[in-house]
């Protein structure tokens, strides 16, 4: 029995997951500390997105202990958790049709679900979702919709939504897998410098050397389970 | 081409099956034609009935109107209810049974049932509208909301969304597509609130029937006249709309 860690994250131990017949997760163990950034490495396919889902409380695991700020997904505790994970997927899970800010809010529509149908937020929300839009550099582009943004800046409006959550966890799959060398290292330096407002970062990466230099720890995904690779 | 043969080959056959491939079908219906060209010198304008037609027309763009906004306002909060990806799937279920079973029924008979319910009148046809409306767009909404992208819907659950707020959210994603399936119901409603009136729930209709029972024609031309330019009009407007979106 795994015991409550406080300074731990996310923790998973042999965790095992399968689509039908294909068993893609065999056994993955992973602990992450506050404020730690991970990468996760691997081919098309081999299940990178899936630990994501499971950190994420999306999908449910066959076999495994997890827990997640101290919580089992599968446990009614979890609903303290969720409104606290921020889940970046490939696509980005961007509402288009809303503007930058309209995405950053969204991030305290679980708990504010009034406000958020009303779309009365009152001066402090707004100027605290200004603020992060500003920490990505995208304060001018605060009222402007989502789909008329570049790939970074969208990826940026990605990252300032995480920000104004004030997300202990952010979940980002392959956050820089669309942008030009320089915007994917700007968009890795930002996600990664989130470590100092005390989040832990778990991203799935295809580029090693921008993995290497920006994450305390690189892991590879082969053969259904996690092995450091640096 | 395989889909002219595709559609070519089941309208003989059914086309056969009709009766419909009968050259004596076709001499009578000659005939026929010759016979209604009698009613045209009878066909004209009155131009006395123009204030009643302005009347007509704006009583079936009110109940056309009021049928897609409440229409809307219902499916709003109908959709999520019937989507098993926003409620939990029982509700989803009855949700999605009420949803088709109450879209079977015409609006016309809806509009029978709400003579007797609210008497004859505008606001039988406007409340007719609105459950047919409502029904429909349901269906446009719930049937949108789930083909929204799986990534989106994963990372605003990661977020905590559920129920009406996720509905909400997801809602502004697809805005074209509901924006356009407003346009639609509004283009139909129009057309449906002309004849609305054959049972006595207001507009054009009502007005044609009237003057049918008393074998005024040229009265009848002038709001079917009217009819037409409303139709029109409101095609158009939808129509250039859509592009804009």
């Amino acid at each position: 029995m795994l015991a409550p860690t406080q300074n731990l994250v996310v923790e998973l131990r042999g965790v095992a997951f399968s689509y039908g017949d294909k068993r893609v997760l065999n056994g993955v163990d992973l602990e992450i500390s506050y404020g730690e950034a991970i990468a996760i490495m691997g081919r098309s396919g081999a299940g990178k997105t899936t630990i994501l889902k499971i950190i994420a409380g999306l999908l449910k695991p066959e076999k495994g202990v997890i827990r997640i700020l101290g919580c089992d997904p599968s446990n009614k505790c979890f609903d303290s958790v969720r409104g606290r994970i921020a889940y970046i997927p490939q696509t980005l899970g961007l509402v288009e049709g809303g503007s930058a800010i309209y995405n950053v809010l969204l991030a305290r529509a679980y708990e504010k679900p009034l406000r958020f149908i009303t779309g009365i937020w009152g001066k402090e929300y707004i100027s605290k979702a200004l603020e992060a839009l500003e920490a990505v550099g995208l304060l001018e582009k605060a009222r402007v919709r989502v789909e008329r943004l570049s790939g970074g800046e969208r990826q940026r409006v990605a990252i300032a939504r995480a920000i104004f959550q004030g997300a202990p966890v952010i979940l980002a799959d392959e956050p820089v897998s669309n942008l030009d060398l320089e915007t994917a290292r700007d968009v890795v330096e930002l996600l990664t410098g989130l470590r100092k407002r005390g989040a832990t970062i778990v991203a799935v990466m295809h580029d090693r050397d921008l993995a290497q230099r920006h994450f305390d720890r690189v892991y590879i995904l082969e053969g259904g389970v996690l092995r450091v690779l640096s | 081409m395989r889909i002219i043969v595709a559609f070519l080959i089941p309208t003989a056959i059914l086309a056969y099956i009709l009766g419909l491939i009968d050259p004596g079908l076709w001499a009578k219906a000659g005939l026929n034609i010759l016979n209604i060209s009698r009613f045209i010198p009878l066909l004209g304008v009155r131009n006395d009935l123009w204030g009643d037609t302005l009347t007509a027309v704006y009583e079936t763009l009110i109940i056309s109107v009021f049928g897609v906004s409440s229409g809307v306002l219902i499916a709003y909060l109908l959709a999520p209810l019937a989507s098993p990806l926003l409620a939990p799937r029982t509700i989803a279920i009855a949700g999605r049974i009420l949803a088709n079973s109450a879209r079977t029924v015409p609006a016309i008979l809806w509009a029978i049932l709400f003579v007797i319910l609210v008497g004859p009148g505008a606001k039988a046809g406007a409340l007719a509208l609105a459950i047919y409306t409502s029904t429909y767009l349901a269906k446009f909404f719930y049937e949108a909301l789930e083909s929204v992208d799986r990534e989106l819907l994963d990372s605003l659950k990661a977020m905590g969304l559920r129920g009406y707020t996720l509905a909400f959210a997801l809602y502004t994603h697809i805005r074209r597509q509901i924006i356009s399936s407003v346009l639609f119901m509004l283009e139909y409603n129009v057309r449906t609130a002309s004849i609305l009136g054959f049972v006595g729930a207001g507009g054009v209709g009502y007005y044609i029937l009237q003057y049918l029972d008393i074998l005024d024609y040229q009265a009848v031309l002038t709001f079917v006249i009217a009819a037409i330019a409303i139709v029109a009009a409101i095609d158009t407007t939808s129509y250039t709309l859509r592009t804009r979106i």
